[in-house]
């Protein structure tokens, strides 16, 4: 035994570079079964961790994901109701706009009309107070003229200017 | 009686053999540099592929390194706080990830298939070289932390709560990387010693239970290493409030 182990270096080394094919020596059954068995361990349980990780992550970015798309679509839904809301706005100002433009000619046509009428009223007025005077005033004038002629006509109306006139009277019927 | 080292190979067992490099007057552990590459070069493949195309639902590797940031990121702010903790999560989750994929790369990774001229290739943190060059960038680390966030009144932290403290936290720097290159390096060394012993004792079967804790405790080293490098950075960082 002892010389065995003499003989038999532990380690053994040559001159210089090589490859040791002693697998008792190399230790390499025991490393194949070390490798092996570690593979196993470390598969279910470093590959069981990194699945657990791997899902949680996923699980976290498609919960993300969702979050995003339903913000996104609040976010479009607010925005389409900001622009209806705009729209509405619009509409109301420019339907005020266009009813307070309505309201300011349609009084603006109104007063022109008014004082078109107040005027045309007056020039009536007017014509009419001209018309009654000159009628009033004609009628007087007849009424005087009558008068006159009744005092002047009892002293110049003798036979034979009756007879005169009413030759000419005649006269004149004859020619008319 | 038959002398020891003659009459036992163990003594094959010593961390005295190694694949030196000569780099002017720097002796350097060749096999060292060498996993410690393959290493690197494997958390770099790990992470361009997994970050090369990156989609919204998380799979495969991509998941797997979501998993790990925040895994670190949840130490890190633990430890730090939350204000300070930013600027060092890529420090703690590069000393976390590269010790653990040491350790399980050591672990794992059929290393003695390959023959080097000497010593042999194994986890990179079994070397005391690395663990003290991790150790000293953590002390390094948290003064400049500390300095930097609070300036001179960063040594107001050794005299409270009371100036009895001083020699105390002034050993405590020297304390802090011996502890925590040790630990790693011991540990690691340990089991790789251990696994090493069965398997040449008997080859099959018996060094699994030894590999299967191995494995256990240096993921359990990698994370020790990560916490303590946050826990000191967060002290030095912290704010008393008076």
């Amino acid at each position: 035994m002892i010389a065995l182990l003499t003989t038999m270096p532990l380690f053994a080394h040559g001159g210089g570079f090589g490859l040791n094919t002693n697998i008792l020596d190399t230790n390499l059954i025991n490393l194949v079964i070390v490798i092996g068995v570690l593979v196993w361990f470390l598969r279910g349980f470093l590959g069981g961790i990194l699945e657990r990780r791997r899902t949680a992550i996923l699980a976290e970015l498609q919960d993300a994901e969702t979050r995003l798309s339903q913000a996104s679509a609040a976010l479009a839904q607010a925005q389409q109701d900001l622009a209806a809301a705009q729209l509405k706005a619009e509409q109301i100002r420019a339907d005020g706009k266009a009813r307070a433009a309505a309201i300011r000619t349609d009084s603006e046509l109104r007063t022109i009309e008014e004082m078109a009428r107040l005027k045309q009223e007056a020039v009536a007025d007017l014509n009419a107070e001209a018309a009654r005077v000159t009628d009033l005033l004609r009628r007087e004038a007849a009424r005087q003229a009558i008068e006159k002629a009744l005092k002047v006509l009892p002293g110049k109306l003798d036979s034979e200017a009756q007879v005169r006139l009413l030759d000419t009277s005649i006269a004149n019927l004859g020619n008319s | 009686m038959v002398p020891l080292p003659q009459l036992l190979p163990l003594a094959e067992l010593e961390v005295g053999k190694q694949f030196y490099w000569h780099l002017g007057n720097f002796h350097l552990h060749g096999q060292v540099f060498l996993s410690s590459w393959v290493v690197i070069g494997a958390l770099l493949a790990l992470v361009v592929v997994g970050t090369r195309s990156m989609k919204r639902d998380p799979q495969g590797v991509q998941n797997l390194l979501e998993f790990l940031w925040t895994y670190i990121r949840d130490l890190a702010r633990e430890q730090i706080g939350e204000k300070a903790y930013r600027d060092w999560l890529p420090f703690i989750g590069t000393l976390f990830l590269f010790i653990f994929v040491c350790n399980w790369g050591g672990a794992l990774i059929p290393w003695k298939l390959i023959e080097i001229p000497n010593g042999e290739l194994g986890a990179p943190t079994a070397d005391i070289n690395t663990t003290v060059a991790m150790a000293l960038l953590v002390s390094l680390s948290y003064f400049y932390a500390g300095l930097s966030r609070k300036g001179l009144r960063y040594f107001e932290y050794y005299v409270e709560p009371t100036p009895i403290m001083l020699p105390f936290k002034i050993i405590e720097d020297f304390t802090k990387p011996l502890s925590l290159s040790f630990r790693l390096f011991g540990n690691i060394l340990a089991d790789e010693l251990v696994v090493g012993v069965l398997a040449f004792l008997v080859p099959v079967i018996v060094p699994l239970p030894a590999m299967f804790l191995g494995l256990f405790t240096s993921a359990i080293q990698a994370l020790i290493f990560a916490t303590l490098a946050a826990n000191y950075i967060g002290e030095a960082v912290h704010e008393e409030h008076h």
